[in-house]
């Protein structure tokens, strides 16, 4: 190259000033206004030949002998999410209902356990909550005497199993474990200290069970392999719905579709 | 400006990197900025649910929003949610007379669209916007009458989860 002689050739100056001036100001707004939109969407994708989606015929008679469908239904009322298919019920997951609030004001944040008919106060102000500082609703899973089941998490947030899919809550240094990623993910256990014992989210096991069923018929391959029904009462709230459902995305459940239980 | 004057060549800001840069950043910005604005918008006091989905919304044609006081269709009110609380729940097929006006016009003229050429089929697209706290029974009712129309490809809107 020439360029690179002794002699400096003075470049004609641009005047950059007014165009870093703008660049200036359009990065932060555009920044601010990219990171805004964070909406996204669930595809629920309903059974065509039904016409109306909403099945109402869970509790109803499925017709019997229809070839080999599955017809697996995640039930959730407001004590118990189970699982069903045309054979019969897993094992209901009983839960106890704890409410993450964000104050708006001061944006503290507290959890309580959800009881009906109580007003949730402000843990130092002793304001009332509204509904709408409600930001997360937990799900802990609980044995028939109303106990939390704890388990253990990784620093990831996901539920350990052991082989068979059950939930580990005592690890030592050694031991192999299987984290509730899809797939699962073995995890060798170094320091037992990595892992937390929480109470187990009534979401996480339903993934799990979900999990275990898709594994259970990967060979039989029953025609609706990929669909899941979700059957609610009419009291649940519209959030545990959409934690079901990605429960059941996330076990590879992608064709959802509603129903309603009869009361 | 004295200094200005010297023959000595002045230590200047390298601002042609940084230009580069900043000129990168804008355009992928205005990218992302246009393809995701204005898609969804959502309506006052409606809390979306969090969710781990992290489909984006595609190009919609029908906005259904249950907030806690009023249903909208494409932002416009049609219904107050109490109304839509008081039908019966035992009914088994139950639907919301408005919200059915209101989606049968919105389909009438997607109808319309088609004749004229503007669209290839009736794809019955919704997205159905619904306030966390709404209870599941009012979400079971608007979902009947969408279906009823013939809106039944529908998507939830949910936010995403910040990781």
């Amino acid at each position: 190259m020439k360029v690179g002689g002794g002699k400096r050739i003075a470049a004609p100056d641009q005047d950059m000033k007014p165009f870093m001036n703008l660049l200036v100001v359009l990065v932060p707004m555009l920044l601010l206004s990219a990171e805004f939109a964070k909406i996204a969407i669930i595809d629920l994708k309903l059974p065509e030949n039904r016409g109306s989606q909403t099945n109402t015929a869970v509790t109803a008679q499925p017709d019997e002998d229809k070839s080999n469908k599955l017809l697996l239904t995640a039930i959730i009322t407001d004590s118990v999410v189970t699982l069903g298919a045309k054979g019969g019920f897993l094992p209901s997951i009983f839960y106890k209902e704890y409410h993450k609030y964000v104050a708006k004001d001061d944006n503290t944040e507290f959890t309580v356990e959800y009881k009906p008919n109580d007003k949730v106060k402000h843990p130092k102000s002793g304001r009332e909550m509204s509904v709408h500082e409600r930001y997360d609703i937990f799900l802990y899973s609980t044995d028939e005497n109303r106990n939390i089941i704890k388990t253990l998490y990784n620093k990831y947030s996901e539920m350990l199993t052991d082989l068979e899919g059950n939930p580990v809550a005592q690890v030592k240094a050694g031991d192999t474990v299987y984290a509730l990623s899809n797939p699962r993910r073995v995890v060798v256990v170094r320091d037992p200290a990595e892992f937390e014992l929480r109470p187990m989210s009534a979401y996480d096991e339903m993934k799990n069970r979900l999990m275990k069923v898709k594994e259970r018929f990967r060979e039989a391959q029953p025609e609706d392999f990929d669909d899941i029904i979700i059957a609610a009462e009419n009291e649940v709230l519209y959030d545990k719905i959409v934690q079901i459902m990605d429960a059941a995305r996330g076990a590879e459940y992608p064709n959802i579709s509603i129903a309603k239980l009869r009361s | 400006m004295a200094r200005g004057r010297k023959k000595v060549p002045e230590a200047s800001l390298m601002l042609t990197s940084m230009m580069d840069m900043f000129t990168i950043i804008l355009c992928f910005l205005l990218k992302s900025y246009s393809s995701e604005g204005t898609l969804l918008t959502n309506a006052d006091n409606l809390v979306l649910p969090n969710s781990a989905s992290k489909k984006k919304p595609q190009e919609v044609n029908l906005q259904v929003a249950v907030s806690p006081d009023m249903v909208l269709v494409d932002n416009k009110p049609v219904t107050p949610t109490e109304d839509v609380k008081r039908i019966p729940q035992e009914q088994s097929d139950p639907e919301v007379p408005k919200l059915k006006e209101a989606l049968q016009k919105a389909y009438a003229q997607e109808e319309e669209m088609v004749r004229l050429g503007a669209l290839n089929r009736v794809e019955g697209k919704v997205v159905i916007q619904v306030d966390k706290n709404m209870s599941f029974d009012v979400l079971y009712k608007v979902m009947n009458t969408c279906g009823k129309v013939g809106y039944n490809a529908m998507n939830f809107a949910v936010m995403g989860r910040e990781e």
